[in-house]
C-alpha cells in the first residue's frame, strides 16, 4: 500500500535526522538568549499556586514562577534550589534547612525563613494534597535566623522521604501576600502568583492563555534564556497536534496529544516525542474495586477479573511502545523502592478466571451472565477510555456484564471517592518518587471520605496499615526499602486495587528546544536553562 | 392506489424509499451477518477498510469491527429516530390540538409555553437534560423527543385553527358530539397529513441530535450507535479518518432517505400539487 511506503520514507527521514541531530546539538552549544516558548495547556486548574495543589496541571505553569526548597537533578538526586543544605538529627525528629541568600520575590521583597515557616505550617500541612499526609506530624518550623528553617516533627521523618517529596510538595509562597489576607484558597494571588522563579507572571486569560516574562533579577547568573513563555489553552487534543505542526506550539507535556498523533509526530524530524524528562512522573493504570459489592469483596472475584484481562495484548495493540505491564503499586522506574520480588502476578488466563468465579459461587446464569458491574473511567486520558472499553470487552468473555458510565472530571471524583457510587473505577495512580508521598494513601484505611485518589474502597487490612505506618517513620534507608517490599507483596496478594499497566508520560517538543527533558520531572521544573535555537 | 401512483411519480422519492429499505434491511439482518456483540473486541485496532477480508470496513480504535457496528447501529439510530419522533409528535399533537381547538386563554397559555421552549436552542436544552438525567439510551431518546416537539405543536395548532369552524365540525357539534370525540375523531384525522410529513423531518433531526451528543461523548457508551463510532474516531481523525467517515456516510444516507421519503409523502399528499 501507498501508506506503508510513505510511512517507511518518513521513518527513514526520522532516523537520518536523529543521526544528524546529536552532532548539531553538541557542536553548537552556545545558548541563545531570547525567544518565546509556547506550551500546550490542556486542562485548566482552578489556580496556579503549587504550594496549594500538587498536580502536573499546576506545576506546568506555577513551577516556572515559584520555586521549591529542593528539586531533582539529572540523575534524580535531590539538589538545592531555595535551600542550599540540609541535615537531620539522628532521631529523625528535627530537620534543618539552610536557605539561599540574596533571593528576592518578584515584587522585590527578600525571601526569608519566615516564608518557609508560613508556607509549611499553613499550606503544606493544612491544604496541599499529599502534603497534609506527609506533614501530618510536623509540629513547628523554627526560624532562628532569616536563612535557617528548622522543621520539628512529633514522629521521626526519614530525611530521604522528605527530600524526595519536596520537589513536588516543597514550593514556597510569599508570606507577606497571604498572612492576614483571609482564606488562603480564595486569595487572588493564587491566580496571579508571585514567586522567586526565573519567570514573572504577566497575564492569565481564562480559556485563552497564560503569559510569563523573563525575571531579570533571577538569582541564578545568566538565567533564564527565554524572554517569555506562553501557555495556550487547547482542550482538543487533535487541534493541539495541528497547532504543533503549524509551529504555534513548541511543547505538549504529559501525554497531551492523542496516541495516534504522538506516533505520527514521532516520525516527523521537526519534533521529538519521548518519555525522557518524565521519569519522576511515572503512572500506573488502576482497576479500583468497591468492596461494598459482595462479589468484589471476594478475593477470588478480584483475581478472576485480573486474570481475565490480556494486558500484553492491550498494551501492544492500543498503547504501543509507551507502556509496559505493571508489576504492582511501585513502578519499575523507582530504583530506590522497586522490590526484587513483587509477589503474586495475574497473567491472562480466561479458564482460570472462569474457574475462580465458579468457585466463588457466581455461576453463569441466563445468557452466560454471572453478574453486572458499573465501571467509571476517569475522563483525563485517552488510554483510560480505551482501557475501560477493553475491561468491558474482556469481562464479557468471562460472564461479567460491565456497564461503562461516563462522567466529567468533577463527577468522577465525587461519585468514586465521595459518594462511593461505583463498582469498578479505572484511572491513574501517579507515583511521586516515594511510596509514602503518593501511593500508600491508596491502601491505608481511615482516609477522610471524599479525599480523591485514596482508599475509599471500604477495605481495611491491619497488617497493611502497620507496614505503611512503620515505613513512613523508619529512618533506616535499607529497612524502609524492605518494608515497602512487604507493602508491594501484600498489595499484590489482596489486590484492593490492581495496577496492571505502567506508563511514563509522553512529551512532544519542537526539535528547536535545547536543554529540555534533562531532569526526571522536567515538565514541572523551572526551565531556567531552557533555550530555543534559531 | 392513486396515492402510490402519485408517490412513485417523483424520482427522489423512489431513491429515498430504496435507501430507507436498505437501512431497514441492515437493521433486520444485523444479527444474521454479525451474530457477535458488536462492541466485543474483534481484532487488532485500526485495521484499514478492505485490507483484511475478516473486517470489510476495518476496525476502530477499540478493536471493534466497524461493519458490525454499522449494521447494529442502524437499529439504534432507527430506534432513537422512531421513538423520539413518536414522543415529540405525541406531545406536539396534544398541545397543538388543545390550543387550536379551544383557542382563547388555553391557546394563549399553551403557545407561550411552546414559545418558551422554542427560544431555547434545542441542543443546549438536550445537553442539560442529559447532564441531569444521565446518558443511558432511554434518557437520551426521551430527551431528544422532549426537545423537539414545539414545531409539530404549532403545525397542529394551525391546522386545527383552520378546521375547527368547518361545516363538518359544526355538524358534529350540532349532533352533540363531545369535545374529545370531535378533536380526536373528526378534526385530527384531517389535520394529520402535514404532521406526518413533518414527522419525517423530526426523525432526521433526532438521528442527527444523537450523533451530535455522541460526538461530544455524551451518548450511551454501552450501545453500538453510529454517533458513538464517530465520537471514538475523533481521536484518530488525522490519520485513520475512516473510523469517523464510515458512520458519517451511514448517517448521511439515513437522514437523506428519511427526508426524501418525507418530501415524497408531502408531494403525494398535498392536494395543491395534484395534477402538476
Amino acid at each position: 500500500m501507498d501508506m506503508t511506503r510513505r510511512a517507511a520514507l518518513l521513518t527513514s527521514a526520522a532516523i537520518a535526522s536523529s543521526v544528524a541531530f546529536p552532532m548539531r546539538t553538541f557542536a553548537q552549544q552556545t545558548p541563545r538568549k531570547g525567544g518565546v516558548f509556547t506550551v500546550h495547556y490542556g486542562a485548566e486548574q482552578r489556580q496556579l499556586n503549587p504550594s496549594l495543589q500538587a498536580s502536573t496541571g499546576v506545576y506546568i505553569i506555577g513551577g516556572k514562577i515559584q520555586e521549591q526548597l529542593v528539586d531533582l537533578d539529572a540523575a534524580g538526586n535531590p539538589v538545592g534550589v531555595l535551600a542550599t543544605s540540609w541535615e537531620a538529627t539522628p532521631d529523625g525528629k528535627t530537620i534543618t534547612f539552610k536557605l539561599r541568600d540574596g533571593v528576592k520575590w518578584h515584587d522585590g521583597k527578600p525571601f526569608t525563613s519566615a516564608d518557609v515557616q508560613f508556607t509549611a505550617m499553613e499550606m503544606w500541612k493544612k491544604i496541599l494534597n499529599y502534603g497534609t499526609t506527609l506533614q501530618l506530624f510536623l509540629t513547628a518550623v523554627d526560624t532562628p535566623d532569616p536563612l535557617t528553617a528548622v522543621f520539628r516533627y512529633e514522629r521521626p521523618m526519614p530525611l530521604g522521604l522528605l527530600l524526595r517529596a519536596l520537589p513536588d510538595l516543597g514550593y514556597v509562597s510569599p508570606r507577606h501576600l497571604y498572612e492576614g489576607k483571609g482564606d488562603i484558597r480564595q486569595n487572588p494571588v493564587n491566580l496571579a502568583p508571585i514567586g522567586t522563579g526565573p519567570f514573572k507572571f504577566v497575564a492569565y486569560e481564562r480559556g485563552q492563555h497564560v503569559i510569563a516574562d523573563r525575571n531579570a533579577d533571577y538569582w541564578r547568573p545568566n538565567a533564564p534564556y527565554l524572554d517569555r513563555i506562553v501557555w495556550r489553552v487547547v482542550t482538543d487534543r487533535a487541534a493541539a497536534a495541528a497547532q504543533m505542526e503549524a509551529g504555534q506550539i513548541h511543547y505538549s507535556p504529559f501525554s497531551g496529544l492523542t496516541i495516534s498523533d504522538s506516533a505520527r509526530l514521532s516520525k516527523d524530524p521537526r519534533f521529538i516525542v519521548s518519555t525522557k524528562g518524565n521519569e519522576g512522573n511515572a503512572r500506573t493504570n488502576t482497576v479500583e474495586f468497591n468492596f461494598r459489592r459482595k462479589e468484589l469483596a471476594d478475593i477470588r472475584v478480584r483475581r478472576a477479573i485480573a486474570h481475565a484481562l490480556d494486558i500484553p495484548f492491550f498494551i501492544e495493540n492500543f498503547l504501543g511502545d509507551f507502556a509496559k505491564p505493571g508489576t504492582g503499586p511501585v513502578p519499575s522506574v523507582s530504583t530506590d523502592f522497586y522490590p526484587a520480588d513483587n509477589g503474586p502476578q495475574y497473567p491472562f488466563d480466561k479458564k482460570l478466571a472462569a474457574k475462580l468465579l465458579d468457585e466463588a459461587g457466581f455461576k453463569a446464569g441466563a445468557g452466560g451472565t454471572r453478574f453486572s458491574l458499573r465501571l467509571l473511567p476517569a475522563p483525563w486520558g485517552e488510554d483510560i477510555t480505551l482501557f475501560a472499553t477493553f475491561i468491558q470487552q474482556s469481562l464479557a468473555d468471562v460472564g461479567i456484564k460491565v456497564e461503562v458510565v461516563r462522567t466529567d472530571g468533577g463527577g468522577f471524583l465525587k461519585q468514586v471517592y465521595d459518594d462511593h457510587a461505583f463498582d469498578l473505577a479505572t484511572g491513574w495512580h501517579q507515583y511521586r518518587n516515594d511510596p509514602a508521598v503518593s501511593t500508600t494513601v491508596w491502601y491505608r484505611s481511615g482516609q477522610p471520605k471524599g479525599a480523591p485518589w485514596t482508599n475509599q474502597w471500604d477495605w481495611t487490612n491491619p497488617a497493611m496499615d502497620k507496614i505503611i505506618d512503620d515505613a513512613a517513620t523508619e529512618v533506616d534507608v535499607a529497612k524502609r526499602k524492605a518494608l515497602y517490599g512487604d507493602f508491594v507483596r501484600l498489595a499484590n496478594t489482596e489486590i484492593p486495587i490492581w495496577t496492571p499497566i505502567e506508563q511514563i508520560f509522553l512529551t512532544a517538543i519542537s526539535a528547536k528546544a535545547r536543554n529540555h527533558s534533562n531532569t526526571p520531572r522536567w515538565g514541572s521544573s523551572s526551565w531556567h536553562d531552557l533555550w530555543l535555537a534559531e | 392506489m392513486s396515492f402510490l401512483k402519485l408517490y412513485f411519480r417523483s424520482p427522489p422519492a423512489i431513491i429515498g424509499l430504496v435507501l430507507l429499505i436498505l437501512v431497514l434491511a441492515m437493521a433486520a439482518t444485523a444479527d444474521w451477518f454479525y451474530p457477535r456483540d458488536p462492541l466485543a473486541l474483534a481484532g487488532r485496532p485500526l485495521i484499514w477498510p478492505f485490507s483484511n477480508p475478516r473486517f470489510l470496513l476495518g476496525t476502530d480504535n477499540s478493536g471493534r469491527d466497524i461493519a458490525a457496528q454499522i449494521f447494529h447501529g442502524a437499529r439504534i439510530s432507527l430506534l432513537i429516530g422512531l421513538v423520539a419522533t413518536v414522543i415529540s409528535v405525541f406531545i406536539g399533537i396534544t398541545i397543538g390540538a388543545l390550543a387550536g381547538y379551544y383557542g382563547e386563554w388555553v391557546d394563549t397559555a399553551l403557545m407561550r409555553v411552546t414559545e418558551a421552549f422554542q427560544t431555547l436552542p434545542n441542543f443546549i436544552l438536550l445537553l442539560v437534560l442529559v447532564a441531569v438525567f444521565g446518558s443511558t439510551i432511554t434518557t437520551v431518546t426521551v430527551a431528544i423527543g422532549i426537545v423537539s416537539w414545539p414545531a409539530s405543536a404549532r403545525l397542529t395548532r394551525a391546522e386545527f385553527l383552520s378546521l375547527r369552524n368547518r361545516e363538518f365540525v359544526q355538524a358534529g357539534r350540532t349532533l352533540g358530539l363531545r369535545d374529545a370525540k370531535l378533536i380526536f375523531g373528526e378534526i385530527l384525522p384531517n389535520a394529520l397529513p402535514p404532521v406526518i410529513v413533518y414527522a419525517s423531518v423530526v426523525m432526521a433531526i433526532a438521528i442527527l441530535l444523537e450523533s451530535a451528543l455522541a460526538f461530544l461523548k455524551l451518548s450511551d457508551p454501552n450501545v453500538a450507535s453510529w454517533g458513538n463510532l464517530i465520537g471514538a474516531g475523533r481521536d484518530v481523525l488525522r490519520v485513520q479518518w475512516y473510523v469517523s467517515a464510515i458512520p458519517g456516510v451511514a448517517i448521511l444516507v439515513t437522514v437523506l432517505a428519511v427526508s426524501l421519503v418525507g418530501q415524497g409523502l408531502n408531494d403525494a399528499l398535498n392536494p395543491r400539487l395534484k395534477g402538476r
